[in-house]
């Protein structure tokens, strides 16, 4: 009976995700030892705007993106899910996805962080897109290694321009491709919400 | 010169508190007869409208073609049968159908979703049919497709708020690297259709190269038919399979008559407690004027005068108890059904007491023939006093 229900419970699944409004890894124990091979366990915790200051919080993540919060995912009382990684006893890291609107359909954005806010993996868990493959390759994953939410301070994420590293990151579809720009501003907001939850808590 | 009416209603003026009484007690009567009978009426409408807003209550399928999204995803989107689109035509042509609409669902391997991919369904849909089929369907923004060949979609909820889509925006179909717009997003719904991206079948038979193909039909039919009739008459059709709801509509339809019977036993045993009470009421009145109505007789009142006096004080009292009852029942119809919506357990959408003017009339018609059944007696009692037996009676007390 509980097989059964399991089955049940699997076979719904897509559909069921509709039913949640954050951004959940879909295996996280596999996902978990993909990014952080080291890792013994991780812990789940979840968190929103609305319960780290809400509306002063929310201003302060718009004006450090700089953009407004829109759509169905970007509301004050969307809950993000944070799995805080460990080795033994120890804190080795963070993952953390966004939702992000995308040409045609949603971008989930995961990023795997250090203890100090830097990037050591970047991957999409859905991506609709022509050019999916492009966007899919290590080498554009690559281009984030290394980076923090310091590098992306004066990143345009509407025009892709700044000062920091990020602007440096390379286009690896065509100019007219807005998933790019889509990617930048996914990234940068999943720095600045973990900078709100977990760095500058 | 009195007349009988004149008299009656100067009787009743005479004993004013148990006149008021009894008026007062058929008028309850009379409220919860009305009420409930209010109440049959609107609660098997309102259920025979849940049942009609279900949408279509028989889907007819191509043998072995997974017709609902859980067996879709167990099968990992595989698995589609097809029937001819032209099966649309022989079923139209059944009286027993009201209306149908034809289906066309296609999924595809979308590779960017998750770490290996998934299934993406799209249920391709008649524009002129579907809509009335599933009239809960309500549109958070935009509206249904411009045209049955629009390169449009129409998302439902969940499905919308997953790809953060709004009306305007574009969807891809993956590995065929069609857009399409997405010109409606569906309000919630609690239903499997919160997760499904509609577009015009016809568009999916040319993406898809299915042309004339379909995979079902959602058949709606006439509140007279059979479903388990005209659910063994589709067996007939080769390679397909029925799926219904009429164990749904049986079971449904036995609450109504359940519902029905009570309904109908309570209005009996009301109708029965006003018919005592008349008879009660009357009858106390006639003994009290025992040595009155003897003495009207000695007068050269009839027995027919004497029984068409008792008889129309009864009819008086049911009149205005009736007329009372009905004004109350009409009054509290919203508060009696926010009651019985409170009390039971399961109850339908709408309004659950319908009351309409044939309905007032019939139950004031019934309670007259009550009321006038009930005066007969006392009536006929009063008729039979003898002048000499009631003059006799009053001997004592002078």
């Amino acid at each position: 009976m509980i097989k059964r229900l399991v089955l049940l419970f699997l076979a719904l699944s897509p559909f069921l995700a509709y039913a949640a409004t954050g951004c959940d890894l879909n295996d996280p124990d596999r996902d978990v030892k993909r990014l952080f091979p080291t890792s013994t366990g991780y812990k789940t915790s979840y968190a929103s705007i609305q319960k780290s200051g809400g509306k002063a919080t929310l201003a302060a993540v718009e004006k450090a993106l700089g953009d407004k919060f829109g759509g169905l995912y970007e509301t004050i009382d969307a809950p993000y899910t944070i799995y805080t990684i460990y080795k033994g006893n120890s804190v080795i890291g963070y993952v953390h996805g966004v939702n992000q609107k995308g040409a045609y359909g949603g971008l989930q954005v995961f990023l795997a962080l250090d203890t100090k806010g830097k990037i050591t993996g970047f991957y999409y868990q859905k991506l609709s897109s022509k050019n999916a493959a492009k966007f899919k390759a290590a080498a554009f994953a690559n281009q984030f290694t290394g980076l923090s939410l310091a590098d992306f301070a004066t990143l345009d994420i509407k025009t892709g321009k700044g000062t920091g590293k990020a602007a440096l990151i390379k286009n690896p579809s065509t100019a007219t491709d807005k998933d790019f720009l889509n990617t930048l501003r996914g990234v940068k907001k999943n720095l600045v919400l973990m900078n709100v939850f977990i760095y500058n808590k | 010169m009195p007349t009988i009416s004149g008299i009656a209603y100067k009787n009743l003026r005479r004993k004013r508190i148990r006149s008021i009484l009894t008026i007062l007690g058929i008028a309850l009567s009379t409220w919860v007869l009305v009420s409930l009978l209010g109440f049959n009426r609107g609660y098997e409408n309102s259920l025979n409208k849940d049942i009609d807003n279900l949408g279509f209550q028989v889907l007819l399928t191509a043998k072995g073609c997974p017709y609902e999204a859980a067996t879709l995803m167990l099968q990992g989107g595989q698995g589609l049968r097809y029937m001819p689109e032209n099966t649309v035509d022989s079923l139209r042509a059944d009286k027993e159908v009201e209306e149908l609409t034809p289906m066309l669902m296609q999924t595809v391997f979308d590779p960017g979703k998750g770490e290996e991919g998934g299934v993406v369904g799209y249920l391709g849909i008649d524009p002129a049919t579907y809509p009335k089929m599933k009239p809960y369907l309500t549109f958070r923004e935009g509206k249904w497709f411009s045209g049955e060949n629009s390169m449009e979609a129409v998302m439902g909820f969940e499905s919308a708020e997953l790809e953060q889509r709004e009306v305007g925006d574009q969807i891809l179909i993956p590995g065929k690297n069609v857009e399409v717009t997405v010109v409606g997003i569906l309000n919630r719904s609690g239903t499997q259709d919160d997760g499904t991206i509609f577009m015009p079948y016809k568009s999916l038979q040319k993406i898809f190269g299915v042309q004339d193909k379909l995979t079902s039909v959602g058949i709606k039919l006439k509140k007279t038919a059979n479903i388990n009739a005209y659910e063994e008459k589709l067996y007939t059709i080769p390679d397909v399979q029925v799926v219904s709801i009429a164990q749904v509509k049986n079971t449904i339809s036995n609450l109504v008559s359940t519902a029905r019977v009570m309904v109908m036993s309570i209005a009996i045993i009301a109708i029965l407690i006003a018919m005592v009470g008349v008879m009660n009421t009357i009858l106390m009145s006639v003994w009290e004027r025992f040595q009155e109505i003897g003495i009207m007789k000695s007068m050269g009142a009839t027995t027919s005068h004497i029984f068409r006096l008792i008889w129309l004080e009864t009819t008086i009292l049911c009149l205005f108890g009736g007329i009372i009852g009905s004004l109350l029942s009409v009054v509290l119809a919203k508060a009696t059904g926010a009651l019985i919506r409170y009390i039971l357990p399961y109850s339908p959408t709408g309004s659950l007491i319908r009351i309409d003017a044939p309905l007032v009339l019939e139950s004031m018609g019934i309670i007259l023939f009550i009321g006038l059944l009930s005066g007969i007696y006392p009536s006929l009692r009063a008729a039979r006093i003898k002048p000499i037996e009631a003059i006799r009676s009053s001997e004592g007390e002078l």
